[in-house]
């Protein structure tokens, strides 16, 4: 079984470049870095309130972090392929019946990935004239992760999109899971 | 296009999507951006949504609880709440069936995560319980139904989502759920004990190595005190109880018992950022779409068709929403389906005048069978992948314990004044109540 748990997941390495390695180990190190920063900032949040001396910009701060972290981690799991999905159907394929299909669901993720660069973007600039309080922070400093996610989700698409015509969608790993789900 | 065409096109999509393998997050985005172009409402506001979905201070329990779980997995503390659990059952006939479940409640007590909870048992109990010749069928299917309590019994992450969206108190709900929860964990024994294979008999232990064992649990049996003391003392909100006890976890527990995992800490918290993004991210999704489902009169469309059944009878309503959640929790995920439905469900409770953290408990008792249901049953996937068995022998192994999930769901529907008696004194407010004026007494309803 691969290690889940690896800076770079070695699981469906066919339809990596190892150009992006390092992009995924330091997202990966981001995911750490974003979790590990609102936790150190809820904690000064319910110090400072205990002694009395409340700093009330540490909840911005936390949600930045915790938003941050959840798009980040978004974009790392569509390198490492390892998002929530309904059904593994894929992986019990094989040939072309299987690039057909990986192919138009790669295809979804790219166009949903081209909105969220394009309307992202919008609500960034949108956003620059909003502020929180009582921060005042701009807006944009949270919502710009949704088209940066945007921008990563394509380059990891379209990264699998041509290794997988190239080399095939299907890994030693496919072939493993589909027969322990026949037994 | 009607706006009923509207919704059946955006979930047929969002289905279609998601069954052929297009992730559960984009699956949702997608089929709301394609409805979405079908109404006046623009893209970039829809996507704004995504980002409004996840931007509650609420939900970053959800992480914190998570990392706890996976703290507890990784770090090989919980195998000595595993040693208690052993010296307590361990003797009963089907004792590592049983210690399989008592540890599951205990655990449940600390993580919120019905995963992390089925990584641990099967890395230690599963491969002891093959030895004793339990069938792996019956192991991965025991680990997949016990793990479910981690989402009822406090805290719960299922309950966190559903309070943050439904504006129900998610203090209330984590006491809403022991009922359930205990009462799955009692089923499960009692099925072990009467049905379940016999294991290898053992002696039973001694008071002093009960003892022994307790004092070694001693530690990590302290974070549920954290947790639930901190909530109901209202010193922490639900939120900052998660992270005292991942604080506690990495700055107490790993160096006093465990001092080789503390090299290994940035990686645990490298994976449980990763981990706590995808339930959050298929949040982000859904939030979209069930605001989607909102605008487009969804929650109107579905009450009319109950009540025209129903009437606002809050039992018949209740029922007719636990079938249509078994349904959705069968090719769901729990936390985007509390999320999609949301609207419904607020707008039935109003209509049969039901309490909402009654509401709210039984719709999580109800998510919570998802999860070893086919197709999408995803702590049995994950246990019968780590135990090493088919997904449809542990489905077949699976099938006489769903008895025990249907008879939890019925009590927590038909008895609301047992499942809502620890919030009603614990929590008043949750359920309703108010105080009287000039006295410390509560008017409940």
């Amino acid at each position: 079984m691969a290690d889940f748990r690896a800076l770079i997941l070695q699981r469906h390495r066919q339809l990596k470049w190892k150009a992006f390695d390092p992009l995924e180990a330091a997202l990966m190190i981001l995911c750490g870095v974003c979790i590990a920063m609102f936790t150190l900032a809820v904690l000064l949040d319910v110090v400072t309130r205990t002694i009395g001396a409340p700093w009330l910009w540490l909840q911005q701060v936390t949600t930045a972090f915790f938003a941050w972290g959840v798009f980040i981690g978004m974009a790392a799991a569509t390198r490492r392929n390892d998002h929530f999905y309904l059904t593994e159907i894929t992986k019990r394929m094989t040939g072309g019946s299987r690039t057909a299909i990986e192919v138009i669901n790669r295809l979804i993720v790219l166009v949903v990935a081209v909105l969220l660069i394009w309307c992202g973007t919008q609500n960034a600039i949108l956003d620059l004239g909003s502020y929180r309080m009582p921060s005042l922070i701009p807006l944009t400093v949270y919502t710009a992760i949704v088209p940066i996610m945007g921008v990563l989700i394509l380059l990891f698409t379209i990264e699998q999109l041509v290794n997988g015509w190239k080399h095939g969608f299907e890994g030693p790993e496919d072939r493993d899971d589909s027969r322990e789900a026949i037994l | 296009m009607s706006p009923t065409t509207v919704l059946l096109m955006m979930t047929v999509l969002f289905l279609a999507f998601g069954y052929m393998g297009v992730p559960v997050a984009f699956a949702l985005i997608a089929g709301v951006l394609a409805a979405t172009a079908f109404t006046q409402i623009s893209m970039q506001s829809m996507v704004g949504q995504l980002f409004h979905g996840i931007d509650s201070e609420t939900l970053l329990a959800v992480p914190f609880f998570l990392l706890v779980g996976e703290l507890m997995a990784s770090s090989d503390v919980a195998h000595r709440m595993i040693r208690l659990s052993q010296t307590l059952v361990g003797h009963l006939r089907g004792g590592l069936a049983q210690v399989v479940t008592l540890f599951s409640m205990f655990f449940a007590g600390i993580s919120g995560s019905s995963t992390a909870d089925v990584a641990v048992l099967s890395r230690t109990v599963a491969r002891e319980m093959e030895k004793e010749g339990y069938d792996r069928a019956f192991t991965a299917a025991l680990i997949a139904s016990a793990s479910t309590m981690a989402n009822l019994i406090p805290p719960s992450i299922m309950a966190v989502v559903y309070g943050a969206t439904g504006n129900v108190s998610i203090g209330g709900l984590f006491l809403a759920g022991v009922v359930p929860g205990v009462l799955i964990g009692i089923g499960l024994m009692i099925y072990s004990y009467f049905w379940g294979p016999v294991g290898v008999m053992k002696k039973r232990a001694t008071p002093t190595e009960v003892v022994i064992a307790a004092r070694g649990a001693a530690l990590p049996l302290v974070i549920p005190v954290i947790i639930m003391g901190g909530i109901l003392s209202g010193w922490f909100t639900p939120t900052e109880a998660g992270m005292v006890a991942a604080v506690y976890i990495f700055a107490v527990l790993i160096p006093l018992l465990n001092r080789k995992h503390v090299v290994e800490l940035p990686r645990d918290f490298m994976y449980a950022g990763l981990l706590y993004s995808l339930p959050l991210a298929a949040v982000a999704g859904a939030s979209a779409f069930g605001w989607m489902v909102a605008y487009l009169r969804g929650p109107d469309i579905v009450a009319v068709h109950i009540t025209a059944f129903a009437g606002n009878d809050p039992m018949i309503i209740m029922f007719l929403l636990v079938a249509m959640f078994v349904i959705v929790g069968d090719f769901i995920d729990a936390v985007p389906a509390i999320i999609i439905f949301m609207p419904i469900i607020i707008k039935l409770t109003e209509v049969g005048n039901i309490n909402p953290l009654h509401m709210g408990v039984v719709i999580i008792t109800t998510l919570v069978f998802g999860l070893i249901t086919p197709p999408y049953g995803l702590s049995l996937l994950v246990a019968s992948k780590y135990v090493g068995v088919g997904f449809g022998k542990a489905v077949l192994r699976s099938l006489p314990l769903y008895v025990v999930f249907f008879g939890t769901i019925a009590f927590t529907v038909m008895f609301p004044d047992i499942v809502l008696w620890l919030p009603k004194h614990l929590l008043p407010e949750s359920v309703g109540c108010f105080k009287a004026p000039g006295t410390a007494a509560y008017i409940c309803p």
